[in-house]
This record gives structure tokens, sequence and C-alpha cells, in this order.
């Protein structure tokens, strides 16, 4: 009863707070014309690779033929400038561009957020010079499955976690946390101690799981894995207990400590991390890596299914009147993405975007009733492979050629990350139904492992021109440019 | 190799069985592109019956008309040789060779008209090729489209380097519906500007003549004769190039388009319509009829473009009587005011 009050208290006052924000920058918006887009997607789903493609692509004047602005000569050119928000770093475009294109390798993931903002100098159709101010945040993905705790009371997610590391394979990964975890009394009186042991073992547990499942997404909270500054903190001292049955958690007692911390670190870091970056987005773009589950097989299908649901719950999306425009801005337009597309012929694309239609099925009705476009694509921001035929019966498999990064394939191959290889990845499944059952749950026999195999490729040589670097060649980079952000460039 | 699983598989980039992609498809769409315009061209008139009809006896009944008509003049033709024959032997070998060349001349003229109605065929196939592909988002269909917009376009030299810049993007991946709207701002630019000024051009002409000729007969052949040559002048312009048998062909669809969607088109601009008349009609009679011509003659036009753009409007505007009749009647009362001044050039 207490705590139900409390928490509509705490979310009346955030929401006044968004919507003071929200009227500030309507104000602002109007003088200078500014689109934030929110690019969204679990760890290793390509954020960074994308918004570095971008800008360079708008800055030094990309292959943008479906970018109707760009390509029919209509932008003048796009340049970056100090971006708005002084607390928080920027994002190092020109590092992770050489990155890219020198050592040919992909950027490391990311640890902190960053922000950067691009000013567009476009002519109107009408003819008039204006600018359009571009605000683009990056992200560690692991923060993003924070979100769903908002909506999740400390009983709630104890129950979901400890579930979830009943059923992990193998079980020693959770054994020593669930171990310890068996010996902690929700009931008895707070013990430091003992909660920082749990917490200690339930962070081990974490990375673990990390570093097991290359696309495990379960992991939140996502601070546990990169603590920063908040390290030792109370508000990430806690793990999941067992709960009593029923009844009130007495004061003092370890889980109405567990319980108060679990609230700081929403209060804290989730929060204001979603104030910040994802309520006041105007475009929003999800990149999912769908390839690299579908070659884990339907565990790790199914795993970001999970994960990718619990997220999109949290998005505001919908198109308001200007009265809503004021108090609380929601993207109008949401576009998906199945990243690295370039690890498929592109006669697979069209499969590829129907498995991700399939999989934010729920999402996108959502957003379709609140008025909100969506489209959904294949997209390789960075396209790291061309497209060849291997001749052989039945018409050749249609194969990628690449430079495979080092680490072993298929067949126990090794790749030494310098030979060209061609790929032929397997075929997507023709018919979506066989992946996933009526509530759109995956299906364990959908594809069976080994049948599917995505493998990562180097970033493309590139070879320079006086001016400079060519630009870097794309799937459908433009066509998300064009959705994104083509209707403001008019 | 259907219905088996294709597993995943390495090769090295060496194998003698890779094929780079790139050049042998372009050279299998090439070849493609030549099929399709001979399928395009055989499937004609099969692709014209589609719409269903009952047993047509009009056409029936002009077709044996016809039929009989040439049968007539051939006997007739017939006779008058056998007939100079026997008058004197070398007046039959004139009229023999001239019957001849007569007859030679018929049908390259009737093999031109087909050509003409089976261009504007492929105009009409391709604009709804088009749109289904619009609506598929098929890429397949969508590079076939663009290969058979390069061919069509290849006689054009205003869109030589809109030709070069799409098909330079013709390997890269781009969805469907992309690619009909790249196609469509690349080469159908610079012709959708063509074609507005022939319409304002023609509608001009027209309210001019109406407004200073001394009797309306004169301005009812003018509008007439103006309306043909504007309606030729588009098709050819959009590349269709039709014949004789095309142009009233293709008159004759605007004109019954004209028919249906008048009621619709007068709603929008009756206002400016009736607005400008009135006014017109203050100044003078003549110039208000001329006005209504001149309005007619781009409505002829406008509704000439519809039918003959090889690419449906999805990206550019589709132009407007509105955006037309501002320019028209600016210069239509410029002509006005200045109708004393015969010197003044309309043509801008």
């Amino acid at each position: 009863m207490h705590e139900a009050v409390t928490l509509t208290v705490s979310d009346i006052i955030e929401q006044a707070r968004q919507a003071a924000r929200a009227f500030a920058e309507f104000g602002e918006s109007l003088l200078h014309p500014t689109v934030r887009l929110g690019v969204t997607g679990l760890s290793r789903a390509g954020k960074t690779v994308f918004i570095t493609a971008l800008v360079h692509g708008l800055v030094r004047g990309g292959r943008f033929p479906v970018f109707e602005a760009m390509s029919s000569g209509r932008i003048a050119g796009a340049r970056l400038t100090p971006q708005p928000d002084d607390a928080v770093p920027r994002f190092d475009y020109e590092r992770h561009v050489r990155v890219l294109v020198e050592e040919r390798a992909w950027p490391d993931s990311t640890r902190q957020i960053s922000e950067l903002r691009v000013v567009i100098d476009y002519q109107s159709a009408s003819g008039s010079m204006r600018t359009l101010t571009l605000d683009i945040v990056d992200y560690p993905g692991e923060w993003l499955l924070d979100l769903p705790l908002l909506g999740k009371s400390y009983e709630q997610w104890s129950a979901q976690t400890l579930a979830h590391l009943r059923r992990l394979v193998p079980a020693t990964l959770a054994a020593p946390y669930l171990a310890h975890v068996a010996t902690v009394d929700a009931l008895a009186p707070a013990d430091e101690n003992a909660a920082i042991e749990a917490a200690r073992l339930f962070t081990q547990c974490l990375i673990d799981c990390r570093k097991t499942h290359d696309t495990l997404s379960m992991v939140a909270p996502g601070r546990f894995l990169m603590p920063g500054d908040l390290a030792g903190s109370p508000a990430l001292t806690f793990a999941p207990l067992v709960m009593p049955e029923s009844g009130e958690l007495p004061l003092g007692s370890n889980g109405a400590m567990m319980r108060r911390r679990y609230d700081a670190y929403r209060d804290v870091v989730v929060r204001p991390f979603f104030r910040e970056h994802f309520a006041r987005l105007d475009r929003q773009i999800v990149l999912v890596d769908v390839l690299a589950a579908l070659g884990g097989g339907p565990a790790a299908l199914r795993d970001l299914q999970d994960a990718m649901t619990a997220v999109l719950e949290c998005f505001r999306v919908g198109r308001g009147g200007w009265l809503n425009a004021l108090f609380s801005p929601r993207a109008d337009k949401l576009l998906f993405a199945a990243t690295k597309a370039d690890q498929v012929h592109h006669s697979g694309h069209d499969r590829l975007e129907a498995i991700l239609k399939r999989m934010t099925d729920a999402a996108i009705a959502r957003a379709g009733d609140a008025g909100a476009e969506v489209d959904v694509i294949a997209l390789a921001a960075v396209r790291a492979t061309r497209e060849a035929l291997v001749r052989g019966e039945g018409g050749g498999l249609p194969s990628i050629v690449g430079v495979a990064a080092p680490g072993t394939g298929p067949e126990g191959r090794s790749f030494d990350g310098l030979a060209e290889v061609a790929v032929f990845p397997g075929d997507l499944p023709a018919d979506v139904s066989a992946l996933f059952d009526d509530a759109g749950a995956p299906l364990a026999g959908g594809i069976p492992e080994g049948d599917f195999r995505s493998i990562r490729f180097r970033p493309p040589a590139l070879e320079k021109t006086e001016d400079g670097v060519p630009a870097l060649p794309h799937i459908r980079l433009d066509r998300a440019l064009q959705f994104l952000i083509g209707d403001r460039l008019r | 190799m259907t219905g088996t699983v294709r597993r995943p598989a390495v090769f090295s980039a060496d194998d003698p069985r890779l094929v780079a992609v790139e050049a042998d498809e372009a050279q299998r769409h090439a070849a493609q592109i030549e099929a399709d315009a001979v399928d395009a061209a055989d499937q004609l008139p099969a692709v014209q019956a589609a719409p269903k009809r009952r047993v047509p006896w009009a056409s029936m009944f002009w077709s044996a008309l016809s039929g009989l008509v040439v049968l007539g003049l051939g006997l007739a033709v017939s006779k008058l040789v056998e007939d100079l024959f026997a008058r004197a032997p070398w007046l039959g070998a004139i009229g023999l060779a001239l019957a001849v060349i007569a007859g030679l001349a018929l049908l390259v003229l009737i093999l031109r008209e087909v050509i003409g109605l089976a261009r504007l065929a492929t105009v009409e196939a391709l604009r709804r090729r088009a749109t289904e592909i619009v609506i598929s988002d098929d890429r397949n269909d969508g590079r076939a489209l663009v290969a058979d917009m390069l061919s069509l376009t290849k006689r054009m030299p205003v869109l030589a380097r809109a030709r070069a810049r799409l098909a330079e993007h013709r390997s890269d991946i781009i969805d469907g519906r992309d690619l009909i709207r790249l196609a469509e701002r690349e080469l159908m630019t610079p012709l959708d500007a063509e074609a507005r000024r022939l319409v304002v051009a023609a509608s001009k002409r027209v309210s001019v003549v109406t407004a200073i000729s001394p009797r309306a007969a004169v301005d009812m052949i003018f509008v007439l004769v103006n309306g043909l040559r504007l309606v030729r002048q588009i098709a050819v312009l959009y590349g269709a190039r039709p014949g004789t048998l095309g142009v009233l062909k293709l008159l004759r669809q605007v004109i019954s388009h004209l028919a249906v969607t008048g009621g619709i088109g007068l709603s929008d601009s009756l206002l400016q319509q009736v607005i400008g008349h009135g006014l017109a009609t203050r100044l003078s009679a003549r110039l208000g009829e001329g006005m209504v011509n001149g309005l007619l003659t781009a409505r002829l036009g406008l509704l000439t473009i519809d039918q003959v753009r090889p690419l449906p409007f999805q990206e550019l505007p589709r132009p407007a009587l509105g955006d037309l009749a501002g320019t028209l009647m600016r210069s239509t009362s410029g002509r006005g005011d200045s109708a004393g001044a015969p010197g003044k050039n309309a043509a801008p």
C-alpha cells in the first residue's frame, strides 16, 4: 500500500519533469529545427558502426541514391558542431572512422554514453536555405536492458531473475550464486557482508553469462557489468533473493535492504538514463542482430526475442498533436533494422526482414495503433562483403566474399584475417511460421543449429583518393536515412 | 537442390567455381532486357485484352466493314488495271506499277501505325508494372524495370547524364520501391518540366487565338488541332512515339478520362475557374472564352501526361491544373492588358 503510493508520486514527479523539459525544447525547436535520433540496440547490434557510417556519409557525402535530399543535391553540406549536453562525452567519431578505415577493425564495444550533433545545411524544395540539427546518442547496449526494470518491483524482478538463473545452461554458471542465495534469509536482519558477497557472486555470474553466450541478452541490471564511478556503492550492491511466499518484508531485514537498493538503482541509474535519452526522441531506429541469434540456435533466438519484447515495452511512440509535442515528445517514426545484412546474399534479405517483422510484431502493432510510422529493413551500415556465385548443381550457391575476421568458422576452418573467403551462410527459413509459434515465441526446432552460420567479416578495404577517404559502402543506409529524416528535409 | 537443406559452406577466394556476381548479373540483365522488350511487344494484344469484355459487336462491325471496303477497293483497282491493259499495254503497265507502289506504301504505313500502337502499349505496360512493384517492393522486378526504362529512354539526349547515374546504382542493393522512385527522380524530372512547358505553351496559344479569332469555327478548329498536336508532343516526349492512330487512340483515352474526371477536376479548380472566368469576362467576353479554352487544353495536356508517362507519380509531384492555371492567367491577363501591343511575345 505504502509502496504503491510512493511509486505513483515519484512517477508523477518524473512525468512533470519530462513535460517541463519537453516544453523548453519545443520552444527551441521552433527556432532551430532539431531531430533527436534514437539509435537503440542491444550490445553488439552495431549501434556505434551505424552512427559512424551515418555521420561519415552525411559529412563526407556518401553514395546515398535513395536519400532524396542528398542525391538530388539539395544538401549543401553537413558539419559536426558542439553538442548541447555539456555533461555527456562526445561521440568519438574520428577515432571510430580511423579504426574502421585504417585498421580495418570494428570499433570496440561501447563503454559509456556519448553524443554527437550534426548540422545539415540544405535547401528546401521551395528554395529557401535551412538547417536541420541532428542529435545522435550512443550508449552501451547493456544499459538498454535496464529499462524493463522501471516497470518491475523488486519482488517480481527477483523471482524472474532467479527462475532465469535456474534455467541456465550450463548450470555451473549460476551454481555458486544459487548456492549462496540459499543461505541468505530475506526475513533475517540485514547483513551487509552477506549482501556484498551476494552482489559479488551475482555480478560474476552475469559476467560469465555474457562471456559464454555471445548473444545472451538478459543481463540486467546492465550497470553491474560496467559500474563506472558507481562501483561499490549501495545502489550496485544488491542481488535477487528468494522471497517469502507471503507477508511484508520486515523493516531492517535483508529483503527490505535489497529492495531499497534496487529502488535506488532505478532512481539513480535507470530513470535518468530513460529521461535523458529515451523519453525525448523524435525518431527511433532499433537495430537488431537477427543473424547472430539465428546462427546461435533456437535458445539464442528466444533470448533475443525476450529481450526485445521487454525493451520495446518501454518506448514512447506515436504521433501527437501540438499539445502532445509540447508536453511529451514521442517518436513518430520507428524503424526496425536487421543489422549486418551483408552477411547474407541480397536474395535472403526479404526473409531476414520477414523474420525481424515477426519478432517485433507486437511492438509494430502498438506503434501503428499509436499513430507512428513503422518500417522494417535489412541493413548494413558498413558493407564488408561483395556478392558472388559459387557454381554447382541447382544454380549454384549465392555467396558473399569478404575478409573473415580471425577465428574459426564452419567445418572447423580457421581464418587468418587476411585472405578473402567466399561464404555461403546457409538459407534463411522461407516460412517464418516455422520459426515462431502463434504467440510469437520462437519454436525449438525452427532453425536447426548448424543450418545457418553467420560469420564476422573485417571492414572493407578502401582505396584512398586524393580528397581523402571515399564513402563507405553500405546496404540500405540511405533508405534508413530517407525514412528517418527525409521528411524533415523537404 | 530445392527441398534439401543447403548447408553453410566456405570456399577460398581463388576457388574456380567462384564467379563474380555483378558482371554476370549485369549481362544476364542485359539479355533479360532484350527478351523482356520482345516479350512485351509480343504480349501486347494479350495484355490489352486483359480486362475481359463481352462480344465486341461494334468493333466486329467496323472490322468487317473496313474489310469489305478494302476488298472493294482491291476489286476496283484490279478492274481498273485490267481495263487499262485492254486499252493499251503500256497504260496497263503504268497502272500496275502505280497500284504496286500504292500497296507497298499502304503496307509500310500500316506497319508504322502498328509499331506506334505497340510502343504506346509498352509504355502503358511499364507504368502498370511500376505500380505493381511499388506495392510488392520486389527487387528483381525493380531491376528489370529500371533496365527497361534505360532502354526506353536511350534515344533521349537530355537524359544521358541521368541514365549514367542510374546505371551506376543498378548493382547496388536497393529495394524495388526505392528503385522506382530513384528512376522516376532521375529520368522523369527533366521530362516533367518539359511537358509542363509544352502544356503551358499550348494553352497560352489557344487562349490567345480564341481571344482574337474572328469566328467561333476558327477557334474550334484551332483548339482541336492544337490539342492533337499537344497530345502528340507529350507522347513523343515521354518516349511513346505513337503514330497517327496511336495519337487518336490516346486522344480517345484522354477524352474519356476527361469525361470521367471532369466532374472531380471541376470541384478542385471550379472556384478559380469561375473567379478567373468572371474577372476575365468583365474585361472582355472573348478573353473569358479564351481562358476557358486554354484551361481545357491544359487539362487535356495533364491527362495526356498521366496516360503516357512510363512511371507513375510516386516521388515527384503530379502537375496540377492549379499551378498551370496561375501561370496561364497571369500571362493571359498580361496579354489582355497589352492587347493593343501585339508585338509583345507571349513565349517564355
